[in-house]
């Protein structure tokens, strides 16, 4: 599978009077072309961050410390802001969490629409019209000549949305970043929005990087999940092999705080306690404060991010001390 | 949008009528100006003809009548002083002060919007701390210290620019800036601080993230956004304007309409002070239905009810 984009050790810290925050402290992932990756954990964890910095749109007090961000041989943290801009909206474009605000409210979609591909592809602006519209029929909106004259508060959250994933995929990027795109949805709204990603996803041939908090929206769309926890990724693993064999325990405590239908059990299992602020993390493992799971090392040392033998990765000291017997009670000893 | 402007301008005649009874009675309770209008040794006989001649002597509900009557056929009556119409000379005077309030409008706003912007853009280096103390010393210098500071600076000492009086462009240059200057520190805080608070908006992130120059996501997408609170102080203060100002055109000899207040008001010519009143009023409430209109037009969130 060829790489689309690479997130060595990157750092984004938050400077403020007081203290430097460590938001994103050493995140390392890939995605993979054509695949959606999601990032997963609570909020605070660094997970909406580490989207901006690959974007470089990280504002002031935040900055990007250390790492790099590959993107088609090319490390995004090095590069001119001139470089960046043509790659933003076109190569790489981003949709939010809040389809209302995220749109300016004084400016009618069409013109919104049309801002990018005038840009980027050198439209004109009657080639842009009919891309725009094209564009509003392909996400599913009806009267799609009519939309594009309206403004946003004219429309509903759900078609707000789908205007955003207009403008979004309007020159057809190769990397979609989606910042809990359904999060301000209701429920039936979100599994269109979701069923119209992996159609479009499908038919651009564009990787997507979600954000999320939300597991279920995870399990119906992402190939690859990352979880991340209090700025660092604790866990990555294909989509099936999380859910069927959660190894860091925070992954596990966020799997059984998650409601089945088919379980007996009348009450969730909340992972106790919360997540330690960036600017004052525990030593050792910043999740030995909660986990159940905690020895001695976890208080003093902070693990590594271990391969597990397939593709998949864990920041536990339970996998790296004795990995292969861990391994062997896992996988032969059931 | 018809519609709604129509209602608007149904709503002038009432508060117009209003404001009219309101200059009435104040003046009414201010007393007759008879006695300052006559010679000191004046007999009593003739202060009680001329009381009798000009309609003081008759109880308050005839005087009023009177004046609603004359109102209604557009007469405020003559003025004691020039014994010709009141309305006429008030509106004799009205271009002046429109021509001072435009050019004050122009400098201030060409002054304050790229300054509240850029510090806006930059804030805490050194142009935002020179903006902020401009807008700080801009509104607590007093008008008449300015006036006579840019005189003394550039028509005594530089003679670049005349005293007072008008005739040439470059007589309405420093009470323009006088002016000016007071209402482009407001404006500027304002473009400051409705700038500062639109560009953390999400949208300007979703502009960004489409790869915009910075520049053009401030120009397009933010200060648009910021138009409606600038655009309806601006307008306020330009409502401020319309009325002459006072102290200003006394300074620069602005024959304005401010100027014919203030000798109106020495002289006691009753008439002129009602007309002038009236004049200001209509063009208050003219400004202000303008401003509903414009941020109607601005911000599209905004309904014609």
């Amino acid at each position: 599978m060829t790489k689309m984009l690479e997130v060595v050790n990157l750092k984004t810290h938050f400077y403020t009077d007081k203290e430097i925050i460590p938001s994103v402290d050493g995140v390392s992932f890939t995605i993979d072309k054509g695949q959606t990756t999601a990032i997963v954990g609570e909020s605070g964890c660094g997970k909406s961050v580490t989207s901006y910095s690959i974007m470089r749109l990280v504002d002031s007090p935040g900055k990007i410390v250390d790492g790099e961000v590959i993107f088609e041989g090319k490390d995004l943290t090095k590069i001119s802001e001139k470089e960046m801009r043509s790659i933003r909206g076109n190569d790489i474009s981003m949709i939010f969490q809040e389809p209302l605000s995220s749109l300016n409210p004084v400016v009618k979609i069409g013109k919104q629409l049309n801002e990018t591909l005038i840009l980027h592809q050198k439209l004109t602006k009657k080639m842009a019209k009919q891309r725009s519209i094209e564009m509003l029929n392909k996400v599913g909106l009806p009267r799609a000549d009519k939309i594009y004259e309206s403004y946003p508060h004219e429309l509903s959250g759900g078609m707000r949305q789908r205007v955003m994933i207009a403008m979004a995929l309007a020159c057809s990027p190769k990397l979609l970043i989606a910042d809990e795109p359904t999060t301000a949805l209701d429920v039936t709204i979100q599994a269109q929005i979701l069923k119209l990603m992996k159609g479009l996803r499908d038919d651009f041939d564009t990787s997507i990087l979600l954000i999320t908090h939300d597991l279920g929206v995870v399990a119906e769309i992402a190939d690859k999940v990352i979880v991340m926890y209090s700025g660092q990724v604790v866990e990555e693993a294909d989509v099936f092999s999380l859910f069927a064999n959660p190894r860091h325990p925070y992954t596990k405590g966020l799997l059984n705080s998650t409601p089945h239908l088919d379980d007996e059990k009348d009450d969730l299992e909340p992972i106790k306690g919360n997540v330690p602020s960036p600017a004052n993390r525990p030593t050792g493992c910043s999740f030995h404060p909660r986990c159940p799971y905690v020895k001695a090392i976890c208080r003093q040392e902070s693990p590594n991010l271990t391969s597990l033998g397939d593709s998949n990765k864990v920041r536990c000291w339970l996998y790296e001390e004795n990995q292969e017997e861990l391994f062997y009670a896992e996988n032969i000893g059931r | 949008m018809w519609k709604y402007l129509f209602m608007r301008l149904l709503q002038i005649p009432p508060v117009l009528f209003i404001v009219t009874i309101m200059i009435f009675v104040l003046v009414y309770i201010a007393g007759d100006p008879v006695a300052t209008m006559l010679p000191a040794d004046a007999s009593p006989e003739e202060i009680a003809q001329f009381r009798h001649a000009l309609g003081f002597d008759q109880p308050f509900y005839v005087q009023f009548g009177n004046y609603i009557l004359d109102l209604i056929r557009g007469d405020f009556g003559e003025s004691y002083q020039y014994g010709t119409s009141a309305l006429g000379l008030v509106l004799e005077r009205l271009p002046a002060t429109l021509e001072l309030a435009t050019a004050s409008m122009v400098i201030a706003i060409l002054i304050a919007i790229p300054l509240g912007i850029i510090s806006a853009v930059k804030p805490n280096t050194v142009i935002d701390f020179f903006a902020t103390s401009f807008s700080v010393l801009g509104k607590a210098i007093p008008n008449f210290w300015l006036g006579i500071m840019l005189i003394l600076v550039f028509s005594v000492t530089l003679k670049v620019l005349p005293v007072s009086g008008t005739g040439s462009y470059a007589h309405i240059v420093l009470p323009a800036i006088t002016l000016g200057t007071a209402m482009s520190a407001e404006i500027t805080r304002l473009v400051r601080s409705s700038m500062l608070e639109i560009l953390h908006q999400d949208y300007i992130r979703t502009a960004r993230s489409k790869g915009l120059k910075y520049s053009a996501v401030v120009i397009k997408h933010a200060f648009k956004n910021s138009l409606v609170p600038v655009i309806t102080i601006t307008f306020l203060q330009a409502a401020a304007l319309v009325g002459g100002s006072l102290i200003t055109e006394m300074i620069f000899a602005w024959p304005g309409l401010g100027q014919l207040i203030i000798q109106a008001v020495y002289a006691k010519d009753l008439p002129i002070i009602q007309a002038a009143v009236f004049v200001t009023a209509s063009m208050i409430i003219f400004i202000n239905i303008l401003t509903d209109i414009m941020y109607r037009v601005l911000d599209p969130r905004i309904k014609f009810i």
